[in-house]
């Protein structure tokens, strides 16, 4: 009963990331289509929509801030780095809460600002959606979880954050950052390279009977 | 004694101290063991590592492919020189869907495996210190933390010998991975669905079969997976999540923890019949129908039903020559019995599906159902009597009335009131049904209800055998009255079953409900004499004062000390079967429930008679006794095993025999005097 042999644990994740294309992953919106427009209201109680954004390059980011996944990119100041980054570059960058209420990370809009203020997030704008709608409209499934719309509305990335599917913050240095990479690529003219990659972390809490 | 006290309060003040220390802030969730299959392996070999991991209650690891989020287990090793690691193995995993999004776990302790080569040329002696650092992710249903761990232990390159209780360790852990199927699978994706085709056998099992894919593209993790047969085909149908990649690696799940790893290339899949939702045979189906119909017949000769059969079929007679209402009733009837059957075993069904274990005859556990059926059957038995005649209106009311609605009912009541008494043939006709698609367990269920009606049916249907019954006369009347004996017996039985239950507050709670109900029927027939308009208010008073009951009555704690009846039996676990078995005594196991009818029938006329006592003594026959009456789940699967969806169950193992002899569900005195005879006949030869 000698079971099968898979391949090299630690190899594993790096070899699906370095196929060229990358193998597709499924998700509610298609690379290369039109990303659906939405409405959430943010921390500060007003309604945000996507094509409030057009003609910008936006980003969103799925958030949990008792998320070790999410933590180790913000402890480190990875991801705000990059949000900067972003940011500096014209783009609108959207980090979005799906938590239900009653689960890890959901957050009240005055909870959000504190933790934008605390954690010195780099976004344009925290964007809460405790009901999932938008979270699952887009098939976002972990957090992190990364979205790059470009400015004529397409979704050109969806994914994860880096290719380095760990908690540990030493992994950082050595990744490749898939969002950086995917706006550099869209600044330049140039086709994403990467336009969809397997998402790491811990699971959206959204609410139960889906 | 003042240094016992000081002792004491040192003691007292330093316990907190001592649990606090036993919980510091890193604390991890998965408890994880490295073990080597041989500690001292053999130069040139291979030596298998374990991890064993123990997941904390309400927390889960996670497989290779962890799902639609999570991540799998890293491992970075420190070994000698020239000794190698293989790839991480993976036992079967679970799937946990939370809100929406499926996670591939394991939900209790699992164990992975890892191969490690051990090169050849060294000598015997030599020192193997291994080393890995494990990364690895544990959740609850709400967090997850990734976790981090040196592990460790030290070889000895030696003669490969294995410990025989680490070798049954290992052998456990290598069940639980999934075998290889050794023949290929296809698979398409075509309009947004996924579907693979795995080669099967037509003929074999597969309980919710269920294909856990390592790869992220090809089959959406989430999304239900459809299975249906084709020739020795199994065909999943899902969702398709992205395009697939040239080859699909993964494991079949078929039930039991047991899994098989394959892989599988695009080619064409077949369309497959109807969707199952498990291995079928059709035959099997056809059998257990036939078993059901066979049983639902033999219902009608039990005390419980016998009257109400009597009932309809005097009614019928009454009707006297109109073919028309007969045919109307005795189909009403037959509905009646197949849909209450039926809805019985939808329920039962439905709680299986969510992990309950349940056996037929469930919904007698209850005690609240054991009183209304005990003033049910009061009232019954009262009719029967004499001291009250029923009106036309309401449903049950009409046990006697004429009318296809009210021949419903009685169908529909027979049907209720016949789960206890198990015939012979429905044990195992349930027992297979339970493992068959659910249509053809309704199929099965629908044919214990036919069986049931049969006989009722063709007097209604066949005008020659109406003809046969006996001419209307007063002797009906007398006859009535006779019936209600059975009857009466069977709320005494009932009463019984609800003392049992709910104690002795409960049933004299029950009896007196029963009274009120009786003094109010009685006031009810009083003035029915008299021709009163309104007889019946009192009656419908009383009668929902003593449903009130129904409110009152509560289940009592189970008895502490487990029931031991006589025969020197000992309460029923596969531990103390083990035991028996282990010291070479033949063991007579009986399952039984107090709201078993037919088990109790057994054991007054077989089991418990002095000549069994003494042919069990002469052969050192062991009898253990396992009580289902509070639905042990426990218990449930032990009785499920031996393919019987309830009570009774006879076991007989015979001295060295480690599978037991299924004996029939109607026992006789010689039957099992004759059971311990081959044993003595070893001793005295």
């Amino acid at each position: 009963m000698k079971a099968k042999h898979w391949m090299l644990p630690g190899l594993a994740a790096i070899a699906a990331f370095a196929l060229p294309a990358t193998v597709p992953l499924a998700a509610q919106q298609t690379t290369g289509q039109k990303a659906g427009n939405f409405a959430l209201t943010d921390m500060n109680g007003r309604t945000v929509r996507l094509s409030d954004f057009k003609g910008k390059t936006v980003v969103l980011e799925w958030h949990n801030p008792g998320c070790p996944f999410v933590k180790k990119h913000y402890d480190s100041g990875n991801m705000q780095k990059t949000q900067a980054a972003a940011v500096a570059g014209g783009a609108v960058w959207l980090t979005i809460n799906s938590g239900a209420p009653g689960k890890q990370g959901h957050m009240a809009p005055a909870e959000a600002r504190s933790l934008f203020a605390e954690q010195k997030l780099r976004s344009t704008n925290y964007l809460l959606d405790p009901k999932g709608v938008v979270g699952k409209g887009y098939g976002a499934k972990t957090t992190p979880h990364l979205y790059v719309i470009d400015p004529q509305g397409t979704l050109v990335y969806q994914g994860g954050i880096d290719d380095k599917p760990t908690a540990n913050v030493a992994d950082i240095a050595s990744a490749r950052n898939h969002v950086t990479a995917a706006l550099g690529e869209l600044k330049a003219g140039r086709p994403v390279s990467q336009a969809e990659t397997r998402p790491y972390g811990c699971s959206v809490k959204y609410p139960e009977v889906a | 004694m003042v240094r016992l006290l000081l002792a004491l309060l040192t003691a007292a003040l330093l316990a907190p101290v001592a649990s606090a220390q036993l919980a510091p802030a890193g604390e991890r969730h998965i408890a994880i063991d490295l073990v080597a299959e041989s500690d001292r392996p053999a130069p040139g070999s291979e030596v298998t590592l374990a991890l064993v991991s123990k997941p904390d209650a309400g927390w889960h690891g996670y497989w290779k492919n962890p799902g639609d989020a999570g991540i799998e287990t890293t491992l970075a090793w420190t070994l000698p020189a020239g000794v190698t690691a293989g790839p991480l193995e993976y036992p079967v995993p679970h799937r946990l869907l939370i809100g929406g999004l499926m996670n591939y776990v394991y939900q209790g302790p699992f164990t992975q495996f890892v191969t490690l080569g051990i090169p050849a040329g060294l000598a015997p002696g030599t020192a193997l210190p291994i080393k890995v650092r494990a990364d690895y992710l544990v959740c609850t249903n709400e967090i997850c933390v990734p976790e981090t761990r040196e592990l460790e232990t030290r070889l000895t390159v030696g003669d490969g010998a294995i410990d025989p209780a680490r070798r049954a360790d290992f052998d456990r852990w290598r069940a639980a991975m999934p075998k290889p199927l050794g023949s290929p699978a296809r698979y398409a994706v075509a309009d947004g669905m996924f579907r693979i085709a795995i080669p099967w056998p037509a003929d074999a099992a597969a309980a919710d079969p269920y294909f856990f894919p390592l790869a992220a593209s090809g089959p959406s993790f989430s999304a239900p997976q459809t299975v249906r047969r084709a020739g020795d085909l199994l065909i999943l149908e899902t969702s398709a999540q992205g395009a697939g990649p040239p080859r699909i690696e993964g494991v079949l799940s078929v039930g039991d923890g047991n899994g098989f790893a394959l892989t599988a290339m695009p080619g064409a899949v077949p369309a497959g019949d109807a969707p199952q939702t498990a291995g079928f045979d059709v035959a099997l189906a056809l059998t257990a129908f036939a078993g059901a119909v066979l049983g639902g017949l033999l219902l009608n000769i039990m005390p419980c039903v016998f009257p109400i059969l009597s009932l309809k079929a005097l009614s019928l007679a009454r009707a006297g020559e109109d073919a028309g209402a007969a045919r109307a009733e005795g189909l009403a009837y037959t509905a009646g019995a197949i849909l209450a059957c039926a809805a019985l075993g939808g329920v039962l069904l439905l709680l299986r599906a969510g992990g309950e274990a349940v056996g037929w005859a469930f919904q007698l556990t209850d005690p609240r159902i054991i009183l209304v059926l005990l003033l049910l059957v009061t009232a019954i038995a009262l009719n029967l009597a004499g001291v009250f005649e029923l009106p036309a209106p309401g449903a049950v009311n009409r046990l006697s009335a004429r009318g296809s609605g009210g021949a419903f009912a009685t169908g529909a009541l027979a049907a209720f009131v016949a789960t206890p008494c198990t015939g012979p043939f429905m044990g195992a006709a349930l027992g297979t049904a339970l493992v068959l698609p659910w249509w053809a367990a309704m199929l099965v269920f629908a044919g214990l209800g036919l069986g049931l009606a049969l006989p009722f049916l063709a007097i209604g249907l066949s005008p020659a055998l109406r003809r046969r019954l006996p001419r209307p006369g007063p002797w009906m009347e007398r006859f009535r009255h006779i019936l209600s004996v059975p009857m009466f017996l069977t709320a005494l039985a009932l009463a019984w079953v609800l003392g049992r239950q709910a104690g002795v507050d409960g049933m004299t709670l029950g009896l007196a409900a029963a009274l009120l109900l009786a003094l109010a029927l009685w006031w009810t027939g009083s003035r029915q004499t008299r021709g009163s308009s309104r007889a019946w208010v009192p009656g419908a008073a009383a009668g929902a004062l003593a449903l009130a009951a129904i409110v009152l009555v509560e289940r009592a704690p189970a008895d502490a000390a487990p029931r031991v009846a006589a025969l020197g039996a000992q309460p029923f676990t596969e531990a103390t079967l083990a035991r028996m078995q282990g010291e070479g005594r033949p063991v007579f196991a009986y399952f039984t429930a107090d709201w078993c009818v037919t088990c109790k029938v057994n054991e007054k006329t077989a089991i418990e008679t002095a000549a069994v006592a003494e042919a069990f003594k002469s052969g050192g026959v062991q009898v253990l006794v396992g009580d289902w009456t509070d639905g042990n789940p426990e218990l449930g699967r032990f009785i499920e095993k031996h393919n019987r969806a309830g009570v009774p169950l006879y076991l007989w193992y015979a001295p060295g025999s480690a599978t037991p002899q299924v004996l029939p569900q109607l026992l006789t005195t010689s039957m099992l005097t004759r059971l311990p005879a081959p044993q003595a006949a070893a001793v005295g030869g």
